[in-house]
């Protein structure tokens, strides 16, 4: 029986080179390494290319191929025959091309030379098993069971709060996950921001990735999965830090210093983009093909959830007013930017946009009215808050500045009184002083 | 006038490089199969290659139509490479010293993938599909000969008839 192309998906992840034949007009033979053949669907590859090379010439001409595939492991061997189709430079193919050759490159020291200038579609169309009297390689994690235990942890809560620290948890138990960070789409879809993280030194809560750069931006502008297998300086979490003036300030993202394996799956749920789930890990080709696929359909699932929790009816019930303990000590110094809504604790950064906007709005209305019990449907109506028609990340961004505040500046705090209800608890008086 | 190869091509031929051949079958398909050793003729003229015929059936049989040959070397741990061309290889008969020359290539082979880390498994599972009972041996002399290190620069010509 011969082998299905998806089968073979181990043999294409780079481990071992692929070598690619072809013929020019004339008959004459030509045999080279391809740097990448990528799975695109059960009946097609895409090969990479990345500068004008006597294979391409020879593909435009005649277009067929034949490429040898080695499966890692068992050595085993397997030939496709292929037949040219177009060349693609730009969209979804290209771009997770462009970064998983980033992956490449680095782990064969060509960085410089692996730049890609296209991705060569092809149909396969055959499959053949050269050597299969030879034991196949011992098979990977099954990664449905390791699925169905990360929905276990997951379970099916709308409280945002759990559901995103359960989110990376859910992770660790399922897919042996260290380091992994829920990054959330910002009211203009133009950048992201982390709302959880998982094994780092610090939360990095707040960071932000523009949409478009490095492996988190790419995979929320294609709303394609990028997933590399080894270390690479193209890609790095640092060059997807958000371009910034040199005096804006910025939450550093958290990254491992030497992260090998790398990916990043959008949430999508409703056809809307809502997010990515991005995890790392120290140790190469630590994410399969079949970990994709399993990560992808967690994805949409943790993705449909937050919507769930996001559009959950606030209670309108009054808030039971405890007596809060009144503010005592030196008072905080809180400035706040109007122009970005940045919000400075003793001169040191807290947070901006939406969510230095509601802090700020918050903060004002305790001073001005005394009051401390707000609700969720009041700020959604206020016009102080540069938040969009939809009011799904009002939720988000309120869990955001929470734990934001929680962790720089414990005597300003968030607490949940009941579902889209929570009081601003103060242990320090506070100085206003807005720019 | 045939190419004479230089004294670091023959040792990098004959080294634990990678080695492919493909040639164009009668159909007019690209074929390729991996090899399994080189030995290059004293007068470094010429080169034989080794593979196992029942992996190699395709590409035999293409090179028995009247096919020319292609054949990439490249080493793992550098990635330097080197394609020859040849217009036609004929087949010769194996000897004690090839049949060495393929054990000798198989264990230099894995070891050096074991060194670059990919793991036992590997190494063994070279050795095994290497240990073929059914090897033939092709002789070419090289008409061309094609810089091919990964690069802009690869397909630079480095010695043609």
């Amino acid at each position: 029986m011969k082998p299905s192309l998806e089968s073979l998906r181990p043999c294409l992840d780079g481990a071992i080179p692929s070598v690619v034949a072809t013929c020019a007009r004339d008959g004459t033979p030509n045999v080279a390494y391809a740097s990448q053949v990528h799975y695109v669907d059960a009946e097609h590859v895409a090969l990479s290319y990345q500068f004008f090379s006597k294979t391409r010439e020879n593909v435009l001409a005649h277009p067929y191929a034949q490429v040898q595939v080695v499966e890692p492991g068992s050595f085993r061997h397997f030939r496709l025959r292929l037949q040219y189709q177009r060349t693609e430079t730009q969209g979804p193919l290209f771009e997770y091309m462009k970064a998983q050759l980033a992956g490449i490159a680095a782990q064969t020291h060509m960085d410089k030379v692996f730049v890609l200038r296209g991705a060569d579609l092809y149909r396969v169309l055959d499959v053949e098993a050269v050597d299969a009297h030879l034991p196949p390689a011992p098979p990977p994690p099954d990664a449905l069971i390791r699925l169905r235990r990360a929905l276990d942890v997951l379970g099916d809560t709308t409280d945002l709060a759990l559901l995103a620290d359960r989110a990376l948890d859910a992770l660790t138990q399922g897919f042996g996950i260290r380091h992994a960070l829920l990054m959330m789409l910002d009211e203009k879809g133009a950048a992201l921001y982390a709302l959880a993280s998982l094994g780092y030194t610090h939360s990095g809560i707040g960071a932000e990735v523009r949409v478009g750069e490095g492996l988190i931006g790419v995979a929320a502008r294609e709303r394609i999965p990028v997933r590399i297998n080894y270390r690479t300086g193209d890609y790095t979490y640092q060059a997807a830090l958000r371009a910034a003036s040199p005096g804006e300030p910025r939450i550093a993202l958290p990254i491992l210093a030497e992260a090998h394996s790398q990916i990043a799956v959008p949430l999508i749920h409703g056809g809307r983009l809502t997010g990515v789930l991005v995890a790392e890990s120290e140790d190469d080709a630590c994410f399969s093909h079949a970990d994709e696929d399993a990560l992808v359909v967690y994805a949409r699932h943790l993705a449909a959830l937050i919507s769930q929790a996001a559009c959950e009816a606030d209670n309108t019930d009054p808030a039971q007013t405890d007596p809060a303990a009144g503010p005592s000590g030196p008072p905080l110094a809180v400035r706040y930017f109007a122009a970005d809504h940045s919000v400075f604790i003793d001169n040191d950064y807290l947070i901006k946009g939406v969510a230095g906007s509601i802090l700020w709005t918050l903060l004002n209305e305790h001073a001005t009215n005394g009051r401390h019990d707000f609700c969720n449907r009041e700020l959604r109506r206020d016009p102080r808050l540069p938040l969009p028609d939809f009011g799904d990340n009002l939720e988000t961004r309120l869990l955001l500045l929470q734990r934001r505040l929680a962790e720089r500046c414990p005597a300003i705090a968030l607490e949940k009184t009941g579902r889209g209800r929570f009081r601003l608890a103060l242990a320090r008086p506070l100085s206003l002083d807005a720019r | 006038m045939s190419i004479e190869l230089t004294v670091e091509q023959v040792a990098f031929l004959q080294g634990p490089a990678s080695i492919n051949l493909a040639a164009s079958g009668r159909d007019g398909w690209p074929c390729v199969c991996r090899a399994q050793g080189c030995a290059v003729a004293r007068d470094r003229r010429s080169l034989t290659v080794l593979l196992s015929a029942r992996r190699g059936r395709e590409l035999l049989d293409a090179l028995d139509g009247g096919s020319s040959i292609a054949a990439v070397f490249s080493r793992p741990a550098t990635h330097a490479t080197l394609q020859l061309k040849a217009g036609h290889a004929s087949r010769v008969a194996l000897n004690a010293a090839l049949k060495a020359c393929n054990a000798r290539y198989a264990q230099q082979f894995a070891d050096e993938l074991m060194e670059l880390g990919y793991g036992p498994d590997l190494g063994q599972g070279i050795v095994n599909l290497m240990a073929a009972s059914d090897l033939a041996a092709l002789r070419f002399v090289p008409e061309i000969i094609f810089d091919q290190t990964p690069g802009p620069a690869a397909g630079r010509v480095l010695a043609a008839t």
